[in-house]
């Protein structure tokens, strides 16, 4: 797998410009974009979140890397749509109605976004609605829901109730997280799944994927 | 001894008769007075009930005027979303400072301005008057960290440090000049002891912790003081990496949240720095039982050592069962500190407290 080190290192270090910089140079010597998300954003991000859960890199490290991760993706992106490759694994994100904290969420989008998938993000005080309406249009194979208040996590039942009643809850695989949600209420609402770390939540996405 | 005693007794290293609870209590309290959190947030005679109510029917030994990060931002001109039963919220995408250029000579309204801050000052001096000497009176106000994230954007803030080092400083500046005209208020009002809420302060590290938010956090530290204050520093979230320099600004209290163990967190702040806390408030206070709640409290009480105030992590969640959070303050009006400050055994098991 071709790997551009220039575009690692600049995730690592949260370069969006060197990253971008980087990216046009593995593109002008004919690097294919598949190669280089999965050569060097993915082992980047991975490497990301590593140092993430290990308390050597935090948010603002996070933030930066994804930042730097997406200025690159921004190149490939037009490349890959103009000659039809897809990423594998589509996922719709969202902070659930009533909640308006989104850095969580971001963290974990990007994440995802830097482990080569492809991440629809619907923001914050996403109703049940518009989640069913995301599903059925982007047709994605996870929807991800975050809640950092004991008081908005019911919406994340009735969003699940809502994609059954809609018929499409069988489509995708639900994962929960956010700082009071734990795996107990995960198994209470019948989600797939909770993480309580965004590195968590992208070995949970491949799990799920592998397995389905 | 009262309630306002015997906190004032542990944050001065003196007896006290047993351990003092202030678990924080904001839609709870609401809810043991049958109001929408909205009403609770926008109007200080009905937190003062709520809290009172709530103090009276638990036993806690003090009352506060946490409500929600949004007081100072929407004095501010940030735009807010209200709703009925939860608490307020700032609409990041419309930051107040989305454009950092708008900060430099902006003004800061007048803190009597019939706004949020008023009504929170008026709060302070209601539950004074109610609680007489009875109950501790805690005010409030945003730390620089938390406040800068309200007004700029937590997502922008996070970034700032690294694109743009000088607009920290200057943001940082504005909001502790706010915070220590804020508290000053709030202690000429009646109130016991200032709580800073810097949540945002647990997502940046240590580097930039120390780099940033440490030097800003001391000055409004010292501000508080100054001006006759105590201060509850109350930082959200996973605080283990900055526990040490927690422990260095000099505040009378300092709450730990539940990721980071007691243990450390005693450790880590010296044996002289009052702690409260830590029990997870989910996953231990609501989702636990009355016995699992006093074993935990036991364990707290092996760790947490001579200055030690019992509490949750964080604001303790609205369903949670009564008999729970009965169980909490049971545990601490039936036991002591290890080794309390006026025990022969003194701090570390060595010398006596002065």
């Amino acid at each position: 797998m071709a790997k551009s080190e220039e575009l690692y290192n600049a995730i690592l270090e949260g370069n969006a410009k060197r990253a971008h910089a980087a990216t046009e140079a593995a593109l002008a010597a004919g690097v294919p974009p598949m190669d280089l998300i999965a050569g060097s954003m993915v082992p980047a991000m991975d490497e990301v979140g590593r140092l993430f859960e290990a308390e050597e890199y935090f948010v603002p490290e996070l933030l930066l890397a994804g930042r730097a991760m997406k200025s690159a993706l921004e190149l490939l992106r037009p490349l890959m749509t103009a000659s039809g490759e897809k990423l594998a694994t589509r996922i719709v994100i969202g902070t659930v109605k009533g909640d308006l904290h989104d850095i969580g969420k971001n963290i974990v989008g990007s994440m995802l976004e830097g482990s080569g998938f492809e991440v629809i993000d619907l923001g914050t005080d996403v109703s049940p609605e518009k989640f069913v309406a995301a599903v059925k249009e982007r047709e994605p194979q996870v929807v991800c829901m975050s809640a950092l208040l004991t008081v908005t996590m019911p919406a994340m039942k009735t969003t699940i109730e809502a994609l059954t009643n809609a018929g499409v809850r069988t489509n995708v695989k639900v994962l929960i997280g956010g700082a009071p949600v734990t795996s107990q209420y995960a198994k209470e609402i019948g989600a797939d799944g909770y993480s309580e770390s965004a590195s968590g939540a992208v070995g949970l996405v491949r799990n799920l994927i592998a397995a389905a | 001894m009262t309630g306002r005693d015997r906190v004032l007794a542990v944050l001065n290293r003196q007896a006290s008769d047993r351990l003092p609870c202030m678990p924080i209590t904001m839609m709870f309290a609401a809810d043991v007075l049958g109001v929408p959190y909205g009403q609770y947030a926008r109007d200080h005679r009905v937190m003062a009930d709520a809290q009172l109510k709530t103090a009276e029917m638990f036993g806690l030994d003090y009352v506060s005027t946490i409500s929600d990060p949004a007081r100072e931002a929407a004095d501010l001109g940030a735009k807010i979303k209200w709703y009925d039963d939860q608490p307020p919220a700032i609409i990041e995408e419309d930051a107040l400072f989305t454009d950092k250029k708008l900060l430099a000579g902006f003004k800061a309204p007048d803190l009597f301005s019939a706004g949020r801050m008023e009504d929170r000052i008026r709060g302070v001096e209601l539950l004074r008057r109610r609680a007489g000497r009875d109950l501790l009176v805690e005010g409030w106000v945003e730390g620089p960290c938390a406040e800068a994230a309200d007004l700029r954007g937590i997502n922008h803030l996070m970034t700032d440090f690294s694109d743009d080092p000088a607009f920290i400083q200057d943001i940082f500046e504005f909001t502790v000049e706010l915070a220590t005209r804020f508290a000053a208020a709030q202690i000429e009002a009646g109130a016991d002891i200032i709580g800073i809420g810097d949540a945002a302060a647990s997502l940046v590290g240590p580097r930039i912790y120390n780099e940033f938010v440490w030097p800003w956090e001391k000055k409004l530290v010292d501000s508080i003081h100054a001006n006759g204050g105590r201060v509850r520093l109350h930082i959200c979230g996973n605080t283990r990496r900055i526990v040490e320099p927690m422990g260095r600004l000099g505040c009378e209290m300092v709450d730990i949240d539940f990721p980071v163990p007691m243990e450390q967190a005693r450790a880590q702040a010296g044996p002289r720095q009052t702690l409260a806390g830590n029990m997870d408030p989910v996953r231990g206070l609501r989702n636990g039982s009355p016995e699992t709640i006093l074993q935990s409290l036991e364990e707290l009480r092996q760790q947490a050592g001579a200055q030690w105030i019992v509490a949750a992590g964080c604001e303790v969640v609205r369903d949670t069962p009564h008999d729970n959070l009965h169980a909490m303050v049971t545990f601490a009006q039936t036991h002591t500190a290890l080794n309390p400050a006026g025990s022969t055994a003194g701090l570390d098991g060595k010398e006596e407290i002065p």
